[in-house]
């Protein structure tokens, strides 16, 4: 089989012969769909074509976008609804203001067509898109235009635009990265200016100044270094009173020691006019250790934000069928418990309820996993959350909010978070002996000089060593570390979110795998075709093709695009399908229903894995169809990396156990559970914890969530629910299995990088502190010998960006196979 | 060097000035996202093919009136 092209905005194939193509770039682009070809021609109409020399990915296929209709858009139009989400201008009330919810960005372009996209829309004031949290914000002319009609701009370019409110835990982040930064330029500025007063006063410079000019250049940088200890390094001692209080010494107690004595011996010497100033070398110290911790933080933050994204599984609005018969859209928070909705097919299911009348098919796959739709008719129990496939449904609401399914997998959650248990800190444990040996030393060495000298000498020298043992180089060895290995993780396609994950990936011990979507790739492709005699493949997969062709069900899209469909068509839920292809009535789907059409007994299932789905006409059957949920083409390769690294697999599935065992046994994985719920996968993950396993857990589905955020480590793949991703520590963007092999090894240099760092570090204040013992060490050497060493561990982190994928490239699925 | 008299008390009113605009700065969203201006700077505002795409794509608008909002 030949490869086929990828569609020019969307990189999916194109079926051979698609009439869909536009001009872009002076060049006949093919599009593999009539939704890509809209979004381009939207795009290129606006002149907006220098979107797709620049982009770095492949656009979102438009088709996965979610369905929005019309007059839900409209909602957003009602004042009471607005109200919500809308901040009016205070000086003009006619331009209200929004921040909009943005899927679909993949790269800066996408951010650039965005805004220029907008800006050209009539009514339009002002668009712009931070691509950091993907949020927009946007203001127009309340007379010129509508939200509803922007929202529906923006998905003629392919986006789709949730309304955001604005929650606390997003907005609390943001003010702590505005005081991070403030903190941060504060101590920068201020560290310039104290280093050039207290350089005059150097002995080394021999200024020979005169007592009353050293006496100004000192009271200025008192003057200047005191912001900076109050406001920028408040964080330090707020973490040294906390730690203490927990009888713990940490970095931030050392820190806060040597910054607290330099300071307090600062401000005695300035207004004594006696003794040294190491003023210079305290904002210094200020201004490394925040920078490192600013990198750090911004490094962990890019797409990271802890906002409650939970709703989006949910419709915002809801079709109320009132009691007069008629019906009438309503926003999700006016529905009540009792209430009777239609949920047309596409559509996702507001609430938990009961079946009144219908029968269709409801993909639960965001909740339990379970790749392929299920049958649902009158009476059955419906989830929130959830997506209807087929037909139209009536469902009585029982449960809303809180008292949803979803819901009670969110509080699962946030009780496997406060239980899990905290890895401790290279960084903390290192400081701990440090702090000791210094304090131990400073100790000996100041009752010596006191005993041998006098009390003002001993104090000068206590203070020069806690200056020179300042732990500023060691301080710096983990963050710069884990800044770099974050930054060169994300290029390798992995997103770290939280901060332990490096240190802690190394203590793994155990991977515990799910199946449908992280393994597999958690859609269904087609494997298999069997003909029946005298009956040819491609005859069959093309009628096969006609009929599934307008039919939105996961297994119809297994079957790939037709140019032509089949016409009268008829669905019968749960069943199958049957339609006119080229003058023949067929059928597809279950076997029974393809024998009805023709009489004749039901063939019986082939002995192999596999959904199977017949094709037949009135005169018989043509052909089988295996339909799968295909494993990933690395899957194999990682769980052989990392048995390789002496890790237990485990395969932790809420599919049926068959299924998983075979899994395993294909992947060669011992340890495989199937038919896990949420609960017991989350009691499965704190039993191997309670055996001191440290577990990293690889998953994606909302069911996945609560075991997630329990496990040592987590990573969600790139496709998980949302939830999946915003809870867990790590994020596989590009899906790749071998890139959580990649990490691993990371994980190891970034480890060995900040041992090696650590240990520069100390020996420079090791070798610094006996001449500090002994009075030699002035304020200029301090200073100097505090940046050189920084200097040295920066350095030396950086050489983490040199990272490499190691493994090879994931392989190219198989072609579909047909067995005559 | 009596001149430092004066001069060091100004480079302390400048620091004060340029932490006020900092804060301003900060305060006003200017640091809040620091990847995509990075970005942006790589499109062509000017490009001769866009701006006349985007006139008529104006006139186009302002003649039928009707936004084209292309839902699906």
């Amino acid at each position: 089989m030949a490869q086929p092209t990828p569609c020019f905005h969307c990189g999916e194939p194109v079926p051979a012969g698609a009439p869909w193509h536009a001009q872009i770039l002076g060049e006949r682009r093919v599009m593999c769909c009539p939704g890509c070809l809209a979004v381009a021609e939207a795009i290129c109409g606006a002149g907006l074509d220098s979107y797709y020399q620049h982009r770095t990915e492949r656009s979102a296929n438009p088709e996965a976008m979610p369905r929005v209709l019309q007059e839900e858009l409209e909602l957003y139009d009602r004042d009471d609804v607005q109200q919500r989400y809308v901040q009016n201008n205070q000086s003009n009330t006619d331009q209200p203001q929004i921040q909009l919810l943005i899927e679909g960005i993949n790269c800066a372009a996408c951010c650039w067509l965005i805004e220029r996209h907008l800006r050209a829309q009539p009514g339009v004031v002002e668009a712009s898109l931070n691509m950091g949290n993907q949020r927009l914000n946007l203001s127009w002319q309340a007379g010129k235009t509508r939200l509803s009609t922007l929202i529906a701009s923006l998905r003629s370019i392919g986006y789709t635009a949730h309304p955001y409110e604005p929650d606390k835990a997003g907005e609390q982040i943001a003010a702590e990265n505005r005081r991070y930064l403030r903190r941060l330029g504060l101590a920068g500025l201020m560290f310039m200016q104290v280093m050039m007063a207290t350089m005059a006063l150097y002995e080394e410079f021999d200024q020979d100044l005169t007592e009353s000019m050293a006496h100004l250049l000192r009271w200025a940088s008192l003057l200047m270094t005191t912001p900076v200890v109050f406001y920028s390094c408040a964080p330090f001692f707020q973490g040294a009173w906390r730690d203490l209080k927990n009888r713990r010494l940490s970095m931030d107690v050392s820190v806060s020691l040597a910054i607290g004595g330099a300071y307090l011996a600062g401000i005695w010497a300035t207004v004594t006019g006696t003794g040294e100033i190491y003023f210079d070398s305290v904002t210094m110290f200020a201004f490394f250790l925040l920078a490192g911790r600013y990198l750090e933080r911004r490094a962990r933050q890019r797409t990271v934000e802890s906002t409650a994204r939970l709703v989006n599984l949910l419709p915002p609005s809801a079709v109320r069928i009132q009691p007069d018969g008629s019906s009438l859209r309503i926003m999700l928070d006016e529905l009540q418990s009792g209430d009777t909705v239609e949920v047309k097919p596409g559509e996702s299911i507001p609430a938990d309820g009961r079946i009144l009348r219908g029968n269709s098919s409801v993909d639960e796959s965001a909740l339990s996993g379970e790749y392929l739709p299920i049958a649902k008719r009158a009476g059955d129990a419906v989830t929130a959350g959830t997506l209807n496939v087929e037909g139209p449904l009536q469902v009585e609401i029982t449960a809303l909010g809180e008292h949803t399914r979803l819901s009670a997998i969110v509080r699962l959650l946030e009780r496997a978070q406060s239980d899990k248990p905290r890895l401790a800190q290279l960084a903390d444990q290192v400081a701990q002996y440090f702090l000791l040996a210094v304090l131990l030393s400073v100790a000996v060495v100041g009752t010596s000089w006191w005993w041998l000298s006098d009390l003002h000498t001993a104090f000068w020298i206590v203070i020069a060593m806690l200056v020179a043992t300042c732990p500023c180089a060691l301080s710096l060895a983990t963050p710069t570390a884990l800044t770099t290995a974050t930054g060169s993780l994300h290029k390798l396609g992995m997103l770290i979110t939280r901060g332990h994950v490096l240190e802690g990936i190394n203590k793994v011990t155990t991977v515990i795998l799910d199946k449908t979507g992280t393994l597999t790739e958690g859609r269904m492709t087609l494997e298999q075709i069997q003909p029946f005699a005298e009956h040819d493949a491609e005859q069959a997969l093309h009628w096969a093709r006609m009929l599934e062709s307008s039919s939105e069900h996961p297994i119809a899209r297994a079957f790939g695009r037709s140019l032509l469909s089949a016409s009268a068509l008829e669905n019968t839920p749960g069943q199958g399908l049957q339609g006119d292809c080229e003058g023949q009535i067929v059928r597809i789907g279950k076997p029974d229903f393809v024998s009805a059409l023709g009489d004749y007994p039901a063939p019986p299932y082939p002995n192999a894995p596999g959904q199977w789905l017949l094709l037949g006409n009135a005169a018989g059957p043509i052909a089988w169809f295996a339909l799968n949920d295909r494993l990933r083409g690395d899957a194999a390769a990682m769980v052989a990396a990392l048995q390789a690294r002496k890790l237990r697999v485990v395969l932790l599935s809420g599919d049926q156990s068959p299924v998983v065992q075979r899994m395993a046994a294909q992947l060669n994985i011992s340890e495989a559970i199937g038919n896990a719920d949420p609960d017991q996968k989350l009691a499965y993950v704190q039993a191997q914890q309670a055996r001191g396993e440290k577990v990293l857990m690889l998953g994606d589905g909302v069911n996945d969530v609560p075991v997630l955020a329990s496990a040592d480590i987590s990573v969600a793949m790139g496709n998980a629910s949302d939830l999946a991703k915003t809870n867990a520590d790590a994020v596989l963007l590009n899906s790749r299995l071998l890139t959580l092999v990649d990490s691993l090894q990371v994980a190891k240099r970034t480890r060995a990088i900040m041992i090696e760092n650590l240990g520069w570090a100390s020996l420079y204040n090791l070798a610094i502190l006996p001449l500090a013992a002994l009075g030699m060490v002035t304020p200029a050497w301090a200073a100097l010998g505090m940046s050189a060493s920084s200097l040295l561990v920066v350095l030396n982190a950086l050489r983490l960006t040199r990272v490499k994928s190691g493994a090879p490239e994931a392989t190219t699925s198989p072609a579909v196979e047909v067995q005559a | 060097m009596t001149v430092l008299y004066i001069l060091v008390p100004i480079a302390i009113l400048l620091v004060v000035i340029a932490i006020w605009i900092f804060n301003w700065a900060v305060n006003n969203g200017q640091y809040d996202d620091l990847d995509s201006p990075a970005h942006s700077i790589l499109f062509d505002e000017d490009d001769p093919a866009h701006l006349a795409a985007q006139r008529q794509h104006n006139d186009a608008k302002s003649k039928d009136k009707t936004p084209d909002d292309g839902s699906a």
